[in-house]
């Protein structure tokens, strides 16, 4: 589309200056500019509409409630979290001696738990917030992005530079998790900043432990499948309410 | 959205672009009631949208009519309050609307780049 009328301006200019045609091919030539300019004119209000739609998707994207997390995918990585630390505590009884099998107990737990709730986001989304659908799903991403990075990037630095203060880690999850749900809240049911609080909470305790205790299986199997299990009654709770 | 291939029958039929919607006041309160979750005062929907006491009344009632929007009157501080709110129909329509509306702008565009093609082709050396 530029390129067609970057198109239409060269040629109109280089006629203007080349100053060679008969005066009747020069009225036609200029009649099509004429026309030409109007039609950028015109695109240029159909692309300024196109952006007006497309603002007030993003604002009523940001003003609605977001309903893609469904309840009960949610309760299922809580129980995928007690399910990891049943594993855990039975092939792995010394975990600060083994940390790279505990790190991938928790890293697999983890990016199972995602896939789970990003493919029942997406499907739920398209489903319930039809129109704004992608906004929407943008939006949730934007909000718990930032919190999976930091966790991430966390973690492989603490790996490699600093691997004796590991038995931080599992606390530092969930206080990093803790305010991926926070910075989530503003668009899911009040309620859900419980949810944050008690990941805060139990973050704090665990780096509280101050020792090796903090590998243990219920460190991160009670965060985690209480919170999870939490965030779900919250929003089964919140979905009822408003069909209600 | 009814969306049909190109070229087909009702290709331009629009017929996302609910009447009761298309009209620029009631687009202008859908949209602003859209945007506030949890609704507007009358009076500061008044405002928003730039109309009067009794333009407003009347709009309301049609899209009330419509099951559009919802009117709650309630006492805050001991003064009377009317509180609108857009309703789950009411924006799953508005959202209709707005990807028909979406849809009519980008077949403007398209033809109008269609010409706008033509007219580059027109003014081509080779064609004078």
């Amino acid at each position: 589309m530029v390129h067609c009328y970057e198109e239409i301006f060269r040629q109109s200019a280089d006629m203007a200056s080349a100053r060679e045609f008969p005066s009747a091919t020069v009225d036609k030539r200029l009649e099509v500019i004429y026309f030409a300019v109007q039609s950028v004119e015109r695109m240029n209000t159909l692309n300024k509409a196109l952006s007006d739609i497309s603002r007030i998707r993003r604002q009523v994207a940001h003003s609605t409630e977001f309903r893609g997390y469904g309840p009960a995918t949610l309760g299922a990585t809580g129980i995928l979290a007690f399910a990891a630390a049943g594993a855990q505590a039975r092939w792995l009884p010394n975990p600060a001696s083994h940390i790279p099998t505990y790190l991938r107990i928790w890293i697999v737990t983890a990016a199972l738990s995602a896939a789970m709730i990003g493919t029942e986001m997406y499907a739920r989304t398209r489903r319930i917030h039809s129109g704004i659908a992608d906004e929407m799903i943008r939006v949730a991403v934007e909000q718990f992005l930032p919190a999976l990075g930091t966790g991430a990037l966390t973690t492989i630095v603490l790996v490699r530079y600093v691997p004796t203060v590991l038995w931080m880690l599992p606390g530092l999850w969930q206080i990093v998790f803790s305010l991926g749900v926070f910075s989530s809240c503003r668009f899911l049911p009040r309620a859900v900043t419980a949810v944050g609080a008690w990941y805060l909470l139990t973050g704090l305790i665990c780096i509280a432990l101050g020792d090796g205790r903090a590998l243990s299986p219920w460190a991160m199997a009670i965060p985690y499948g209480v919170g999870q299990l939490l965030v779900a009654g919250i929003l089964l709770w919140s979905g009822k309410e408003e069909r209600e | 959205m009814k969306t049909t291939a190109p070229g087909s029958e009702g290709r331009f039929a629009y017929e996302g672009l609910d009447r009761v919607i298309h009209e620029r006041a009631r687009l202008s309160v859908l949209t602003s009631l859209i945007t506030h979750r949890k609704g507007l005062t009358f009076g500061e929907l008044k405002e928003l949208c730039a109309l009067t006491d009794g333009n407003l009344n009347r709009h309301l009632r049609v899209l009330e009519k419509g099951e559009m929007v919802e009117i709650v009157k309630k006492f805050d501080r001991n003064r009377p309050q009317t509180v609108c709110r857009i309703t789950a129909s009411g924006r799953a329509r508005y959202m209709e609307y707005l990807s028909t509306l979406e849809q009519v702008v980008r077949d403007a565009a398209t033809v109008t780049e269609e010409r706008s093609a033509g007219l580059a082709h027109r003014l081509a050396p080779s064609q004078t």
